[in-house]
């Protein structure tokens, strides 16, 4: 039973909204850099980055603020230690984002196919979106759905890699720039399986010992 | 101990009645040696009735009643024991120090044992600053042992009333809200000190200080309408509570 939810915990959320904001406004930035190959993204990734970092710095002094004013318990508590986690998932997320537009920034990517990255992190920023719903409508399922969508992302950074491997006429700069973003991606999509199962400990008060 | 148990206290059915009105139904728990068990839930719930029944002074007003079984180590406490052996080895710490106003600081920690005739005046001396030092009072006392036991502060006269009830070496020790008239400071000491207690005793401390509850004990058990709705480790109580009442009234939603 989840009993009105305290104004504080409302505070915390609506900082985190924020940065959910922030990260699916650069989502479609990197995105759409990725698939046209476009250079000329990381100033603005970088400052993103930042601005998030400095939020999570906010969502930290609320929560440590929050614990020493109020004292919480039980759902109130898990909130907090769970708002820590999330606001740290999103900074991280920001970051792979960021380190997207550097890969980008660093290879030379004519004639480079980058269609499986591409959808990669298609898929893994809808995970990251979908984690935040669970979170916010504290949604046990959803979170669970999250969690078993990694297994295809770690299957197709496999394939990406092994087609790259394999790949007779690809370029070496190409080679680097599909291996790098995505095991970058894949990372990032293993936060929003982090932010799963935080929620699923969120709403059960049990681990489910994803991370 | 006479069973083969691993439980200082196994309460079973306790049942506790004032006149027609019930207080406890059907409480059942088993609290371990040596630990301390925080008794928290809303004024009324049964909290105070329940520790009374332990070493049988619900029992003292005419009309009240109780029914179940209590086994201290084993034994019966209302059917194998004398309810004078029973507040000997279970002794209790009241909201309000209480110490006796007419003795002094020292004849107050040795009273019960005077009421005995337990000891002489040299090994009177030496229990009387041994428990004194037990509960971080002597320093504070040492050169006014001759002083009215009422001329101490709020918390030193406290941690007195515990001096007193360890004096008798008691096997559980009973606190009923300890802390509730004593300032930070104080009830900083009387948490270290109920923490160091277990080392020889077992606690059991009433409070409706949930923070308080969570801090000192290892075990919690939540109260509500004279039934136990939750009993188990205090972190979990803490964390990730089972029953949703216990989740509504930790997390201040009521009571």
């Amino acid at each position: 039973m989840m009993a009105n939810e305290p104004e504080y915990i409302g505070k915390i959320n609506s900082e985190i909204r924020a940065m959910l904001k922030i990260v699916e406004g650069l989502g479609v930035v990197v995105q759409d850099a990725l698939e046209r190959k476009r250079k000329g993204t990381k100033g603005a990734a970088y400052a993103a980055s930042v601005n998030i970092q400095h939020m999570e710095e906010e969502v930290t002094a609320l929560c440590v603020g929050s614990l020493i004013r109020y004292q919480p318990f039980a759902s109130d508590l898990r909130a907090i230690t769970v708002a820590l986690k999330v606001s740290y998932d999103m900074s991280r997320i920001c970051r792979y984002l960021y380190n997207i537009t550097e890969v980008l920034e660093e290879f030379d990517l004519d004639g480079c196919n980058v269609a499986g990255a591409s959808e990669l992190l298609k898929d893994a920023l809808s995970m990251v979106s979908t984690s935040l719903t669970a979170y916010f409508d504290k949604n046990r399922s959803l979170a669970s759905e999250i969690i078993e969508r990694d297994h295809s992302i770690d299957e197709r950074y496999r394939m990406i890699l092994s087609a790259q491997r394999r790949s007779q006429s690809t370029s070496g700069d190409c080679i680097l720039l599909n291996g790098l973003t995505a095991r970058i991606i894949e990372r990032l999509a293993d936060h929003a399986c982090y932010i799963s199962s935080e929620t699923t400990y969120l709403v059960t008060g049990r681990r489910v010992g994803y991370r | 101990m006479s069973n083969c148990t691993h439980e200082k206290l196994d309460i079973s059915g306790l049942d506790a009645w004032f006149g027609d009105k019930q207080a406890l139904k059907g409480v059942s728990l088993k609290i371990k040696p040596k630990t301390v068990t925080a008794i928290i839930g809303p004024s009324g719930c049964g909290k105070s009735t329940f520790i009374r029944c332990i070493n049988r002074m619900h029992e003292l007003t005419p009309g009240n009643r109780v029914s179940g079984v209590l086994l201290l180590d084993g034994v019966d406490i209302y059917k194998g024991m004398d309810s004078m052996d029973v507040r000997r080895k279970v002794g209790m710490v009241f909201q309000k120090p209480n110490p006796f106003p007419n003795m002094s600081v020292m004849d107050n920690v040795v009273a019960g044992l005077k009421l005995i005739g337990a000891a002489g005046k040299k090994e009177l001396e030496a229990v009387a600053e041994a428990n004194l030092k037990a509960v971080g009072l002597w320093k504070e006392v040492e050169g006014d042992l001759k002083k009215s036991g009422a001329s101490l502060s709020g918390g030193q006269q406290q941690r007195l009333c515990i001096a007193r009830a360890l004096a008798m070496r008691p096997e559980i020790m009973l606190m009923d809200e300890p802390t509730s008239a004593l300032d930070p400071a104080s009830t900083a000491k009387i948490e270290d000190l109920v923490k160091t207690l277990k080392a020889e005793t077992t606690v059991i401390i009433i409070t409706h200080n949930v923070q308080q509850a969570a801090r000192i004990s290892d075990m919690t058990a939540f109260f509500y309408l004279g039934e136990l709705i939750e009993y188990g480790e205090t972190r979990t109580i803490f964390e990730s509570p089972k029953s949703p009442l216990t989740e509504r009234y930790i997390t201040g939603r009521f009571g």
